[in-house]
């Protein structure tokens, strides 16, 4: 009997034995995601990120210089490749894929990881000192959130996702017209080289909202683990995670080269 | 001073990757007000794709 010939015969089975995703449930419970391989693979992210930067840091020359645009540029669409592109009034340009991550997450650890550390050896270079002092800020300002989040002090609501992701789409398209106008007059927008107060307060603005995406992060982890989520799902937060943090240590590193100039 | 900021970055660095590991408080996670992430990230829907709920009589 054909397929089509048994569902004319018998109809839709409302059975949840029968059901095929029943099945498939049972099949694959052993490849849901977990928090601990969440963990692992923000590590192995972590791990190749450092490993990338120290290349661009210890490896000077025009072969680096080369091979870190390629490493950026990769990075660049392996994330928008991920977390899709969304437009103000169009909506998604990119849909997000998630199921890419286990690919896209290492190359965008290793293609940051060049950026990383061309900017922190020029920083360091300027003023000595400054590069573990943001490394640490860093890790410090994740750990405090993590355990506020954990503990139930801070509570992302939908209204929070919007606002933090309405700031995040505002800081981006700041950043974006900054550069585009600096391709044609040779300099960004002042506000973000200005080592004013002014300039160091639309740094810390940047920095809070950096920092309150770690939030998200954690509630899209802890979210898919409750409900099951695919393994995919595991390099899919930890690209996420690693992604806000490596915005976050520049935008530090950033605050504190505008504070020590001054 | 810089390297009691070194160590202060390397404890942070630890408690994070520890406190990563366990889920988060009822508080937290019993709340009726949470982000619906699932809304965003289509994570369901790309798994099971077309796979229908019927159960698949192979054709003879």
């Amino acid at each position: 009997m054909s397929r089509h010939q048994a569902l004319d015969t018998f109809g839709r089975s409302g059975n949840p034995i029968i059901r095929s995703s029943a099945f498939q449930d049972k099949a694959t419970s052993g490849d849901r995601m977990s928090l601990e391989g969440a963990v692992n693979k923000t590590g192995i992210l972590l791990f190749l990120t450092v490993l990338s930067a120290s290349l661009s840091w210890n490896f000077q020359g025009p072969l680096m210089s080369l091979l870190s645009s390629v490493g950026i540029f990769v990075g660049v669409i392996s994330a928008i490749a991920t977390f899709g592109f969304y437009f103000f009034f169009i909506g998604w340009i990119v849909n997000p894929r998630p199921h890419l991550a286990p690919k896209t997450g290492p190359i965008y650890a290793v293609g940051m990881g060049f950026m990383i550390g061309m900017i922190s050896q020029q920083a360091e270079a300027m003023f000595p000192g400054i590069v573990i002092q943001a490394v640490s800020l860093t890790f410090f300002v994740a750990a405090s959130l993590l355990l506020a989040y954990k503990t139930g002090i801070i509570k992302p609501t939908q209204n929070f996702v919007l606002m933090i992701f309405a700031a995040t789409l505002g800081i981006f398209l700041t950043y974006l017209s900054s550069f585009i106008f600096s391709l044609f007059t040779g300099s960004s927008f002042s506000i973000f080289t200005d080592t004013g107060w002014m300039g160091i307060g639309i740094s810390l603005f940047v920095v809070a909202i950096a920092a309150l995406n770690l939030v998200l992060d954690f509630d899209i982890i802890e979210q898919a683990d409750e409900q099951g989520a695919p393994k995919y799902m595991e390099w899919f937060g930890a690209m996420a995670l690693m992604a806000t943090l490596i915005w976050l240590y520049i935008e530090i590193l950033r605050l504190l080269m505008k504070l020590r100039s001054r | 001073m810089n390297t009691l900021i070194a160590i202060l970055g390397l404890l942070s660095a630890l408690l994070f990757f520890y406190l990563l590991r366990f889920k988060a408080s009822s508080k937290q996670t019993n709340r009726s007000n949470r982000p619906k992430w699932s809304k965003y990230i289509p994570y369901k829907d790309e798994e099971r794709g077309s796979q229908s709920d019927d159960a698949d009589f192979p054709d003879k």
